[in-house]
């Protein structure tokens, strides 16, 4: 160290000793503060929650009120938290000059048939239980929820989605840019979209499924309905498709520049001499379903057990 | 022909045929004219290949250089105020070789990337990458299926692909807006100033 930088050094360290003497006598300052509500709550009423960083934990329980715990991050103005009508809401609130405000963590027990809409930044979302429906946003924090029969739809730029569903038929609709998703036991209508995340799905019986990606890999498997709905569509992405049970539908499949590989039904051709496309169409059993597989560089699968 | 006409004799009407001259000499040499009409009409098939390989490598140009500066773009510091983010500004959207979207499709992806430009340095600056990143491959899956329509135009499958192409993009940049403008709860999400 140089005479110089050893003089700054020292001012530095004593200016620093106010502070560290500050800090030594109220660490409680410091400390996240404690978070305690309670409200009477509808049991079929809407819970809204708004969380910037740190992470929102959602559990139902058999009770008729909303309870929220957790710890408010350090820096953050307050907590917001009213009941009116049929309506909760809870929001971290931040101070309009700040110029570090750490992440609040929030854990709320909300009655089970509560509709739920939570909207973060940075905040992981998690939701255990909750059979309303539910509208679960975050831009970079990850998405975990269980589906039952209401709506589910989750939305983020690059956090990831886990949705657990339990068979039921209910509406599912997940949009990401380049989060992955991961949902399993799904059943009824599935609708998904991202750039580059790669959507794996697992479903019971599907009837209506639409995944988009661009050049994010789709898989799907499960049963088809009679009268299934099933369309996949990637540009660069490959698209993968796993049957379950008998299969009765008609298979419309092509890929401008990828590959077609199925194991039942007739071999792809290709749709011109000189272009490298191959399409793939075919009827299997009653033929009352519908397929559609469609990429541009992709490559396709397309299998049954 | 009228009921005359069949009335009279077939051999009159060969011999009025028979008077016909075999051959008409032209008053005036009618090639040169000719000539200058077939003359475009043999160089059209390179003229009309050339909008859609020109349009093409249009394509791939500007989708090379927004991906390339966006990626050379620094992530801003997480604590202090991000600078602005520059305008966010895309090529005029084609359908194929000959086919525009139409302004309206213009303003309206032109207006939700001005208003992204405002929204997206409130994202965490990891996010924000990503989300750069991302359009950047929506703009080039973009660019290739055009460049593959230019090949193979009416390409059913590649108009598919090309219209939901369009149709992504916006919905990505609406998504955003929405995720950055908070659950209707009347203030913006300003993410900058997290610890994240």
């Amino acid at each position: 160290m140089t005479r110089c930088s050893r003089a700054a050094f020292f001012h530095r360290a004593r200016l620093g000793w106010p502070v560290l003497a500050w800090l030594a006598a109220a660490p409680a300052a410091l400390a996240g503060t404690p978070i305690e509500e309670r409200a009477p709550a509808d049991p079929a009423g809407q819970v809204e929650v708004s969380n910037t960083a740190g992470s929102v934990v959602i559990t139902a329980w058999p009770r008729n009120e909303v309870e929220v715990t957790g710890t408010l991050g350090e820096g953050t103005e307050r907590l917001e938290f009213s009941s009116s009508g049929k309506l909760t809401r809870v929001k971290v609130v931040l101070p309009r000059q700040s110029s570090r405000v750490a992440g609040t963590d929030l854990v709320l027990k909300v009655p089970a048939g509560s509709a739920v809409a939570v909207n973060t930044v940075s905040a992981n979302v998690t939701a255990t239980g909750v059979r309303g429906s539910q509208r679960l946003q975050s831009v970079s924090g990850y998405i975990h929820t269980e589906a039952a029969a209401e709506d589910v739809e989750c939305k983020t730029v690059s956090g990831n989605v886990k949705v657990k569903g339990s068979g039921q038929p209910g509406m599912l609709t997940v949009t990401t840019v380049s989060g992955d998703a991961d949902l399993s036991r799904v059943a009824g209508e599935v609708n998904g979209n991202t750039v580059s995340g790669s959507f794996v799905v697992a479903s019971g019986d599907t009837s209506r499924s639409r995944l988009r990606s661009t050049s994010g890999d789709l898989g799907l498997r499960g049963r088809l309905t009679p009268d299934a709905r099933v369309d996949l569509e990637s540009i660069s992405g490959n698209v993968r498709l796993d049957l379950e049970g008998p299969v009765g539908a008609e298979f419309d499949v092509s890929s401008f520049n990828g590959n077609i590989r199925n194991c039942f039904g007739p071999p792809p051709v290709r749709t011109s001499e000189y272009a490298p496309g191959r399409e793939l169409r075919f009827r299997e059993g009653a033929g009352t379903g519908r397929v559609r597989l469609k990429t541009l560089n992709g490559d396709i699968s397309v299998c049954n057990k | 022909m009228t009921t005359d006409d069949r009335r009279e004799p077939p051999v009159s009407l060969d011999a009025a045929l028979e008077r016909l001259p075999r051959s008409i000499e032209p008053g005036r040499d009618l090639w040169p004219a000719i000539e200058a009409q077939l003359e475009p009409r043999s160089v059209r098939p390179v003229r009309r290949w050339l909008w859609p390989a020109a349009a093409a490598v249009l394509l791939v140009v500007a989708s090379s250089l927004i991906t390339a500066s966006l990626l050379r773009r620094e992530p801003a510091p997480v604590a202090r105020q991000a600078p602005a983010a520059p305008e966010l500004r895309y090529a005029t959207a084609s359908f194929g070789p000959d086919q525009r979207l139409g302004p309206a499709y213009d303003a309206a992806r032109q207006e939700l990337a001005q208003s992204l430009a405002q929204r997206i340095d409130r994202l965490p600056p990891p996010a924000r990458r990503q989300l750069e990143r991302n359009l950047a491959e929506l703009r080039r899956a973009s660019a290739e299926i055009n460049a593959a329509l230019a090949l193979k135009p009416g390409d059913p499958l590649l108009e598919e692909l090309l219209l939901n192409a369009y149709q992504d993009e916006l919905a990505v940049l609406a998504s955003v807006q929405q995720l950055t403008a908070g659950n209707g709860s009347g203030t913006t999400i300003d993410a900058t100033r997290m610890q994240l």
